[in-house]
């Protein structure tokens, strides 16, 4: 029997390819689209062979067991609460939420529901990570020590830089996904943050460049470049790197590095096409695969509100100047 | 703090290997090449190009106050210099002294004020561990040179710094730090291009440098109280570049492996370090300097500038790299098989530092560098220990 899934809206990019992927997954179903925006439902439908429906509460009513919400940051909680109160299972874009209050009460409603939340972050179904992940746990490289990452892209522009629907800037889109992968492998939290922030690349009223230092609870030290930064004419959307200091060696992750170079004098330009593993793909079958087993999801709403919090974090010392504590 | 006079200890063969590491041409191909010298450089088209632009000029008879891997290079960059000689070295050990003297032509001594009195160099070349640079500069100030070199960083502290700035300037002597990276050339074009506007305006600056523990002279890059560690002895070349570059630095943090031990710990030694250090520049730049001695997969240089209207790059000894890289000590020697990276150019960045400096005093004008610009590098390089020390940003103005 397949799992059903809906998906509650489609502003953020990301919500397509997840939606190509559940076609993808032989065991899982689209059953249907809805957006507070009509047109976008129909439109998206149409281009993924599924229906549109009229609100959310209609999609929430549907035969599915589970939902993608795709939305704006801030309205994460709003479709979670509806979801979970309809006993759906739940995947949520990253960043979880846009506080702590209202991640936790995310967490709280599903779990007063019964049902799973899992926070969408593809990077640990990359298979370049799980090699790294594999290194570390075998022990080889000896304890990790220290760790510089990137997560550096283009401005997405659009609602990602109202923070009325963001939450924020580069921080708040650019930390998650990478402060999540530093606990995975080091299995501490982040303890303290020490962010400089600015907006010297668009000079706008959100924060184009984050610089982040962490410090786990066990030792670990971090930087994280979340920036907005990649020029419009960068080959790619940006990266995922990590360069993992260990006792005995340095283990160096460049995520996205499968790529054809193309140069066209069709588009002017160079640009760089893909073929590495799809992670969105991973990702989902893992999702659908602990809805269909009833199984814990790999990946849980608690990873995404630790990852807030430390975007959160970044926000408070950057505008104090001061080392704070993420919690 | 000056510790005890420093005795250098030559390993087999040429130049050991604690040659300073800035690109890894210094003292990488020594690993397959043992005693061949990879800063010489015998390029027919730039020496004749050097000696045409040279000729007629002064001669400058050399001092050298050496003998680590950093002082084995330079003398060999003056005897590819037309003009310039190496007349004499001094090192406390007398075998060392007579090797290196012996490779070049040179009379050896083990004492500096000797060697002064009895050569009157013309300039006096000091590349000593970082301790005794100001007790061998302002030696050789008194004996009036026509100018003093100093191998970075210019001093172990900012009162070693000016105590070097007034002995010159009080004796007239120009003062050289020698901030190589400067003559670097992928360093110096990129600086030309972030100057003429190639990325607009600038928002944020990334660079990246080192590569395995540097084996020396009793663990001296270990030691805290010697060295610095790797913030004052080999990220400050990223922060000499950047200062020159980006203008003057506002506030660092920093965390690192051993840095903000040194504090609290003056006998601190290591044989690994690490940091990660954000800078922010007066101009509103954010930057962010990875330095490592903890990489066995080799020795590794890069950086980026991205700016408003666009992005710059380099990358020494990293080519477009595979999704996953684990490198890894060897079980039994601790050391990895490399292969040795070599981005060879006509005129070695160390040469062309040097002769910038004769070319400068034959001239009478200012080298590029001054003692200042030496000493504003150690004060962002001391900065980082201290903020990593204190777990706080350090504001420098």
């Amino acid at each position: 029997m397949s799992v059903r899934i809906g998906i509650m809206s489609m502003a953020h990019m990301h919500a397509y390819s997840y939606a190509g992927a559940i076609n993808e997954i032989a065991e899982a179903e689209l059953v249907g689209i809805a957006d507070h925006d009509l047109a976008r439902a129909r439109e998206s439908a149409a281009q993924f062979s599924t229906q549109a429906f009229a609100s959310y509460e209609d999609l929430l009513k549907a035969d599915i067991q589970a939902v993608v919400i795709g939305s704006e940051n801030v309205r994460h909680r709003e479709l979670c609460e509806m979801a979970a109160a309809a006993g759906k299972h739940i995947l949520c874009e990253k960043p979880l939420a846009t506080t702590v209050a209202d991640a936790e009460a995310m967490i709280a409603a599903c779990r007063y529901a019964g049902v799973q939340l899992m926070t969408a972050f593809p990077c640990r179904f990359s298979p370049a990570m799980a090699r790294l992940k594999a290194t570390v746990d075998s022990g080889q490289a000896g304890a990790i020590l220290a760790i510089r990452g990137t997560n550096r892209g283009r401005c997405p522009f659009g609602w990602f830089v109202q923070k009325e629907l963001s939450g924020g800037g580069a921080v708040i889109d650019h930390t998650v996904h990478v402060t999540d992968l530093m606990r995975w492998i080091t299995g501490q939290e982040v303890a303290e943050v020490y962010a400089e922030t600015s907006n010297r690349m668009f000079g706008q009223d959100f924060e184009d460049i984050g610089f982040l230092t962490m410090a786990f609870d066990k030792g670990v030290f971090a930087t994280l470049d979340s920036s907005w930064s990649r020029p419009k004419s960068f080959p790619t959307w940006g990266d995922v790197t990590m360069n993992v200091t260990c006792e005995r060696g340095v283990l160096t992750l460049d995520m996205f590095s499968q790529n054809l170079v193309v140069y066209s004098d069709r588009t002017g330009g160079v640009s760089w096409v893909p073929w590495g593993s799809n992670i969105d793909l991973l990702m989902l079958q893992s999702f659908v695969a602990a809805v269909r087993d009833g199984t814990p999801v790999p990946i849980t709403g608690e990873d995404g509100l630790r990852a807030v919090e430390v975007a959160l974090a970044a926000y408070r010392s950057a505008e104090s100047g001061k080392v704070v504590a993420v919690r | 703090m000056v510790p005890e006079s420093p005795r250098f200890v030559q390993r087999q063969g040429g130049i050991p290997r604690d040659a300073e590491n800035v690109t890894g041409e210094a003292s990488a191909p020594l690993l397959t090449v043992p005693g061949a010298d990879p800063c010489w450089d015998d390029s027919a088209g730039s020496v004749t190009r050097d000696r045409q632009r040279r000729e007629g000029l002064d001669m400058f008879r050399i001092a050298m106050i050496v003998c680590g891997g950093m002082g084995g290079t330079h003398a060999r960059c003056y005897g590819n210099i037309p003009g310039a000689e190496v007349a004499a070295v001094m090192d406390s050990d007398s075998e060392a002294a007579s090797r290196l003297a012996a490779s070049i032509g040179a009379r050896p001594f083990t004492d500096a004020d000797a060697m002064l009195s009895a050569v009157k160099p013309d300039i006096v070349d000091v590349c000593v561990p970082t301790p005794w640079h100001a007790e061998y500069v302002c030696l050789a100030a008194a004996h009036r040179p026509r100018g003093i070199v100093v191998e970075k960083p210019m001093g172990r502290t900012i009162a070693d710094c000016e105590r070097m700035i007034a002995a010159c300037a009080e004796a007239g002597v120009p003062l050289f730090p020698a901030q190589v990276l400067r003559f670097f050339p992928e360093f110096a074009a990129a600086r030309s291009q972030v100057l003429a506007g190639a990325v607009g305006e600038v928002a944020c600056v990334r660079t990246r440098r080192g590569g395995p523990f540097p084996r020396a002279w009793r663990n001296w890059y270990g030691k805290y109280a010697w060295s610095g560690g790797i913030a004052l002895d080999l990220i400050i070349h990223d922060f000499d570049w950047l200062r020159w570059t980006f203008g003057e630095v506002e506030r660092v943090y920093a965390r690192g492996l051993s840095a903000g031990q040194s504090a609290t710990n003056p006998e601190l030694e290591v044989e690994k370090d690490y940091a990660l250090v954000t800078l922010r520049f007066v101009s509103g730049v954010i930057g962010h300097v990875e330095g490592t001695w903890a990489d066995p997969g080799g020795f590794k240089v890069s950086f980026e500038v991205a700016g408003n209207e666009g992005l710059l790059e380099y990358s020494f000894n990293q080519p477009a790299s595979p999704p996953y890289i684990a490198a890894l000590e060897l079980a039994d020697s601790g050391r990895a098989a490399v292969p040795v990276p070599e981005s060879p150019t006509a005129v070695n960045p160390y040469q062309r530092e040097l002769e910038h400096f004769l070319d400068c005093l034959a001239k009478g004008v200012a080298p590029s560098v001054t003692p200042e610009d030496g000493m504003e590098a150690v004060r962002i390089a001391l900065a980082v220990n201290e903020s990593a020390a204190h777990n706080q940003a350090v504001a420098l103005r």
